[in-house]
């Protein structure tokens, strides 16, 4: 599904990223952990191609494809979402117009038919409902007014909607109480299936609660330090980042 | 001073046929042979150069010539006044005579402005040259609230040769009535054409207007159109403006809150590419209180372009309990455009509140990724986030007949940002 080698990455002057690896494989559930500034964001931004994370070497798979030289929205349209740490606000875009387009965007290159409006709706507040979302955010601008929970909620509603086949959350669980995290978790949970793969970037385990994943990394100074399963989260919950650290630039 | 040849007009307007316009038109090739055209040294034309205009009337009135009004002419008026729900007054290459053949909608009366009676004082040097040359304007009279809304299409054609055109409507709104009134400015022809139009709307008490100006001139087509907009007590304007279109445009808007409790709500969009210049100028007087006034206007930039926004408000001694409010929000496309905003308030009264603000920015670079990133082209993300800028006036847009038209023409010119 992913398939990441020797990634390194710069932003402005810095380079984040010094020769990342990572395998994600369908029907998989990974999480990314790390401390402020590990680089877990710009390892999301430059999975989904983010002009402003330039790849400086290694490369990036996406379906067995190299997807270096993708625009985002071709990556998008291949099946890869990215659910963003801080969701923009668009005041004047409606956000049912926005998840229709890009579905039907979606749909376009899996050589599909456009979905008419009837059938969108009825999609829309399907999800919408298994999400706790109330279907008058249809109608508002994308994120406009959001609270930071009904933001990640819909991001939640585009990931269902759009169902992806590769899915980065970029810490989708922070500043969410813990209903809001309950909800995103069922969301999230609902998606897995053996032909869709889902990364969870997040500084904390709390969500790990409620997703399960099948395996635990450590992102520390721009590199995978350590990989474990489930049990890793715990530890580092118990144990904080420091020894992990340690223990790899030993 | 601007290059207007004052001979020629001078000669042009002695040859004119004798009407109730003699004694104006003297007056005003007097007022212009003094002041000519204003120039960048005048402070309110500081960014917007006249001189092609100045130009462009010399050289029209070196060989002066209206154009008959011709068949694909015609078959374009049908086309725009066809199934609008508007009763449509059409002014055609400065010609108000298609408009009369039309009998105007219950409450309504159209006169002729040559057979008015008195004779219109002649202000600043714009206004004087559409005095001095115009042939025949309208004088509209809403004695009763029309069904219907009332537009005023504007047409004027450039094939063979530069043109030169005049406009002059008063429309005057009885106290109590209402009238839903579209203006709308189009132009045929590759040919340069420069017109220039005073409109004057007088509403008396209890009156309210609901306006809507589109302008969608071609782009060799130049327009400076004034505006003035008088409002008895309790009267109410609601207006919004978009320009298109057009090489250089000036609109002047004058909006005089005489009655107390009158208010005027005042929008405008302007798009602006390639080889265009879109200044908007609007003066409120506040003279009595309590007198509301709000002002927005968006602007949207791109290619080498340029626009200007000077909105004033003036409160005046005694206007106690004034509102007024002014905004100018631009999106610069491109690093070849360029705008010059500036709000400007002056009070002279108590417990007067009022807010100004502009700001001038670029495309959010965050919005555009987010679109991307949900599958969405680069191009059609853009305009989305366009768009959504310009939604914001198009939602105050009044007269809901006009609305379809005004859609698509925005959609149409959003289709060519690059």
């Amino acid at each position: 599904m992913l398939k990441i080698d020797k990634l390194h990455v710069r932003t402005g002057d810095a380079e984040i990223l010094h020769g990342l690896t990572l395998t994600v494989n369908a029907g998989e559930v990974h999480a990314i952990m790390g401390p402020n500034g590990s680089g877990k964001s710009t390892l999301a931004q430059a999975i989904a191609g983010h002009e402003d994370y330039v790849v400086t070497g290694g490369r990036i798979e996406f379906l067995g494809r190299d997807i270096g030289e993708l625009d985002p929205e071709e990556r998008a349209r291949e099946g890869l979402f990215l659910g963003f740490q801080y969701p923009v606000e668009i005041p004047g875009v409606n956000n049912a117009y926005l998840l229709k387009t890009a579905l039907n965007a979606q749909r376009k290159q899996a050589g599909k038919e456009e979905i008419d409006a009837y059938e969108f709706l009825k999609l829309a507040k399907e999800k919408m409902a298994l999400l706790g979302m109330d279907p008058k955010f249809l109608n508002r601008g994308v994120n406009e007014g959001f609270s930071g929970g009904e933001k990640k909620r819909n991001e939640i509603l585009q990931m269902t909607v759009l169902e992806p086949k590769l899915a980065i959350l970029d810490e989708t669980d922070s500043g969410l109480d813990i209903d809001a995290l309950k909800t995103v978790a069922q969301g999230v949970n609902a998606l897995r299936s053996p032909e869709r793969a889902i990364v969870l970037v997040t500084h904390y385990q709390r969500l790990l609660d409620y997703i399960t994943p099948d395996y635990v990394h450590v992102l520390s100074g721009g590199r995978i330090v350590h990989s474990g399963d489930k049990s890793l989260a715990t530890e580092l919950e118990d144990r904080g980042y420091d020894w992990v650290v340690a223990t790899a630039e030993a | 001073m601007n290059a207007l040849d004052i001979d020629r007009l001078r000669a042009y307007v002695d040859g004119l046929p004798n009407s109730g316009l003699d004694e104006t038109r003297r007056r005003a090739v007097a007022a212009l042979a003094a002041s000519g055209l204003p120039s960048t040294r005048d402070e309110s034309f500081k960014y917007t150069d006249l001189a092609e205009i100045g130009a462009l009337s010399s050289a029209w009135l070196k060989q002066p010539a209206r154009p008959a009004i011709v068949a694909p002419t015609r078959q374009r008026i049908a086309a725009l006044t066809a199934k609008t729900d508007i009763d449509w007054l059409v002014i055609a290459n400065g010609d108000p005579h298609p408009a009369l053949a039309h009998s105007p909608a219950a409450g309504i009366a159209i006169e002729r402005l040559s057979e008015a009676a008195d004779p219109r004082p002649v202000l600043e040097p714009l206004t004087a040259l559409n005095a001095a040359l115009l042939e025949e304007g309208l004088i509209v009279t809403v004695a009763a609230s029309p069904l219907r809304p009332l537009g005023l299409l504007v047409i004027d054609d450039a094939h063979e040769r530069p043109g030169l055109s005049q406009l002059r409507v008063d429309i005057e709104v009885t106290a109590g009535q209402s009238l839903e009134f579209v203006e709308y400015y189009v132009s045929t022809g590759d040919e340069p054409h420069y017109s220039n139009a005073l409109l004057r709307l007088n509403l008396g008490e209890g009156a309210t207007l609901r306006h809507l100006r589109l302008q969608n001139r071609a782009i060799r087509h130049s327009q400076t159109q004034r505006l003035d907009v008088a409002l008895a007590r309790d009267a109410a304007f609601t207006s919004a403006s978009f320009d298109l279109g057009g090489r250089l445009t000036r609109n002047d808007l004058n909006v005089d809150l005489r009655g107390a409790g009158s208010r005027a709500e005042i929008a405008g969009l302007y798009v602006s590419g390639d080889g265009q210049h879109i200044d908007n100028h609007t003066r409120i007087d506040h003279r009595t209180g309590p007198t509301r006034s709000g002002q927005e206007y968006r602007g949207i930039l791109f290619g080498q372009s340029r626009a200007v926004w000077n909105g004033k408000a003036v409160v005046h001694e005694g206007a106690d309990g004034t509102n007024a409010e002014q905004a100018n929000h631009n999106l610069l496309l491109s690093e070849k455009a360029e705008i010059d905003t500036k709000p400007e308030l002056e009070i002279h009264a108590e417990d007067v509140r009022c807010a100004h603000g502009t700001t001038v920015g670029q495309l959010d670079e965050e919005a555009l990724f987010y679109l991307r990133s949900r599958g969405i082209d680069a191009d059609d993300a853009q305009r989305l986030i366009v768009r959504a800028f310009a939604t914001r006036i198009l939602q105050t847009a009044p007269v809901a007949a006009a609305k379809p038209r005004l859609d698509a023409l925005l959609d149409a010119r959003l289709a060519t940002l690059d």
